[in-house]
């Protein structure tokens, strides 16, 4: 029971990192109606920010906390207006290209301007461990999950109360009657680039407060994707409850099944998923009438 | 008339050879420069090894300027970046030697990139020492312009689990392994002691690469109640299962393998990496020689490079100084074919950062002395144990 228990709360640790970079793809997705391929790379680039904050700057938790944050905003602002926005109204699969590309610069970025050596974000706080019981726990992981939980609420309010998520929800459902009633699909995009690149940067900072800062962590996004096809492309809290559920699934069978199949599980389990719900769990069905 | 221009031709023909490829200049040497070439991944998370190596060689050309040259020409280094990835490793050593069109190749990037490149290395017959991933295809068999400096990944891994063996008789062991070919040769000079031995392997696992949570993985290792552990990750894998070990509260005698040798692995794991063993055939920056590597290599790089300097630095600089000495005993007019000779003809050559290199008739391997390393948490430092 101990063994399944301890497989469980690492799993929901590794799961709520992946939810909150899922949730960086699917706030673009349902804004603009793009995959984001760099993902990953915009996680990795928040985290050595928040490092190279913690080392050159404050090693306070709030000070690195902010900081991160508005490098994460400014990170994806400059994305979508220097490369994003020129590419307005071109075909989607030039789009997605274009991202791709994006992808291979900011990997690059990390040995020009950093270096291929890993590091450790130290803040005095997360890398201690508790014991729940005789499980052991890094304090990092369990706020990992109650950050994700607390932006799971936040961002549910935030699209059924805000104007701004009512008008975000507005460009989304069909930009062209939200332009009529005034809304800027232009700034809501910005708005979405930045919101995705925080959401996925917080993943990115507690990743490294638990784990490591590497030049290889723009996988994460690899494995974060996966999280948001199975909650949904277009459903932001769907791909928060994915990226637990691809956590808990990929620990399970690399528990009980073997370390192969940790790496497998999680694909596998949406090519099922897929086949009953092809939007995915909390998608919603894409209509269209002829 | 015809019989005019056969007798030029046959003139021409014979003049050719009587003068042979020792007077036609090999590429990559002027009157003041002598051009060496390299490819190694210098973005991505291996540029790790890649810019360490590179940063060796760069050391013992500046060395070698410094004191005048060869022969009073000054080397030029030429490198390009693979990425780690094989098709730019092919591409990039053909640039190197087509259009930069150097006199010698050095390094040359991982395992699996210089086996592919070995096709493009032996068609165009230039001097070669390879010292990043030194595996056996590289040199069995022997590539006549070819060299390999370093030690075989499954010898160190022979080494390592030998000794471990012999310092924990009868306990339980575990092995976790990459998927790819860098896993297979540790699984594979593991097995080979397992089978001589008999040691009782009770956890033994693949991971996939890329793989950054070894939580289920390290879970099932403690389950398993291994007492000696190789950790066959690379950099990060490791330092990934030792926090997970730590986690768990338990800490079994583990060894790892040279390429995460290095000293910020160990102030990543912090006290989890205490005590931990490493086999590898470069001395430890911690002793004397590694400290008086670090004294001469501090004035000849900049403070970046410098920062950047790990045992890949040691392993580069070793193989530089053997060529350079090689196309220097060549004397005034060196070519490629006396370079290789001269490079066949090493014996002993002392670099301070391994133990004597030599090469022979017919041997491409420098077959080094392998010494086992135990990491101490309290000095971030690696210290001979055998």
């Amino acid at each position: 029971m101990q063994y399944l228990v301890q497989l469980l709360i690492s799993g929901l640790a590794i799961g709520a990192i992946y939810g909150l970079i899922a949730m960086g793809f699917a706030v673009i997705y349902k804004s603009t109606g793009l995959v984001n391929f760099a993902q990953g790379e915009m996680t990795m680039i928040t985290a050595y920010i928040a490092w190279t904050i913690s080392t050159t700057v404050s090693g306070n938790v709030f000070v690195v906390a902010v900081g991160a944050i508005l490098a994460a905003i400014v990170l994806g602002l400059i994305i979508e207006r220097l490369v994003m926005r020129p590419m307005l109204g071109e075909p989607v699969f030039a789009t997605v290209m274009v991202t791709i590309g994006l992808a291979v610069i900011l990997r690059s970025a990390i040995n020009f301007i950093w270096d291929a050596y890993p590091h450790g974000l130290e803040l005095g706080m997360g890398r201690g461990i508790v014991h729940l019981g005789s499980i052991g726990v890094r304090t990092g992981q369990l706020a990992v999950i109650a950050t994700l939980l607390l932006l799971l609420a936040a961002i549910w309010a935030f699209f059924r109360y805000s104007k701004v998520g009512v008008a975000m929800r507005a460009v989304a459902a069909d930009d062209r009657t939200a332009l009529l009633m005034g809304i800027s699909a232009t700034k809501v995009h910005a708005l979405a680039w930045a919101a995705s690149s925080v959401i996925a940067g917080i993943g990115g900072v507690f990743f490294a407060l638990s784990y490591d800062l590497s030049p290889a962590m723009f996988q994460l996004g690899l494995k974060a994707f996966p999280a948001t096809i199975l909650g949904g492309l277009d459903a932001v809290l769907g791909s928060g409850l994915g990226g637990l559920l691809i956590g808990i699934t990929e620990n399970l069978a690399g528990g009980y099944l073997g370390s192969g199949m940790k790496e497998v599980a999680g694909f596998a389990m949406i090519i099922v998923v897929l086949m009953v719900r092809p939007f995915g769990i909390f998608g919603e069905r894409d209509i269209e009438r002829v | 008339m015809i019989k005019h221009l056969a007798a030029a031709s046959l003139l021409l023909s014979a003049s050719c050879l009587t003068i042979g490829p020792a007077a036609a200049a090999d590429p990559g040497i002027t009157d003041s420069e002598i051009l060496i070439g390299d490819v190694e991944p210098l973005t991505g998370p291996p540029a790790l090894l890649g810019v360490a190596a590179s940063i060796g060689h760069k050391i013992a050309i500046a060395e070698a300027n410094a004191a005048g040259g060869i022969n009073g020409r000054k080397i030029k280094y030429v490198l390009e970046d693979d990425g780690y990835v094989t098709a730019r490793t092919i591409q990039g050593a053909k640039k190197v030697i087509d259009v930069d069109k150097v006199f010698a190749m050095i390094g040359i990037s991982g395992s699996g990139q210089s086996i592919a490149v070995m096709p493009v290395l032996e068609k165009s017959g230039i001097p070669t020492v390879i010292d990043v991933a030194p595996v056996k295809f590289l040199w069995e068999p022997p590539r006549k312009n070819v060299f390999v400096v370093g030690q075989s990944y499954e010898e160190g891994i022979i080494h390592l689990v030998n000794f471990l063996a012999d310092k924990n008789p009868g306990k339980k062991w575990g092995l976790i392994t990459q998927d790819d070919d860098y896993g297979i040769t540790v699984r594979d000079g593991f097995d080979s002691v397992v089978k001589a031995k008999k040691l009782n392997v009770v956890y033994s696992g693949n991971y996939k690469k890329g793989q950054q949570d070894f939580s289920s993985d390290m879970l099932q290792l403690k389950e398993s109640g291994a007492e000696v552990f190789l950790a066959g990750g690379i950099i990060a894998e490791n330092i990934a299962m030792m926090k997970e070990l730590e986690k768990l509260s338990i800490k079994p005698v583990t060894g790892i393998f040279w390429p995460g040798r290095i000293e910020p692995v160990l102030k990543l794991m912090g006290p989890a990496g205490d005590g931990i063993y490493a086999v590898d055939y470069v001395e430890p920056f911690a002793g004397s020689a590694g400290k008086a590597f670090l004294e001469k290599a501090k004035p000849l790089v900049s403070e970046a490079e410098f920062k950047g300097i790990n045992r890949y630095t040691m392993t580069g600089y070793a193989a530089a100084k053997v060529l350079i000495a090689a196309i220097e005993r060549c004397g005034k007019q060196p070519t490629w074919a006396c370079t290789i000779a001269e490079l066949e003809k090493t014996k002993n050559v002392e670099t301070g950062v391994m133990a004597p290199i030599s090469f022979g008739p017919g041997v491409r391997f420098s077959n080094q002395k392998l010494q086992i390393m135990q990491a101490d948490a309290a000095t971030l430092s690696f210290k001979p144990v055998d």
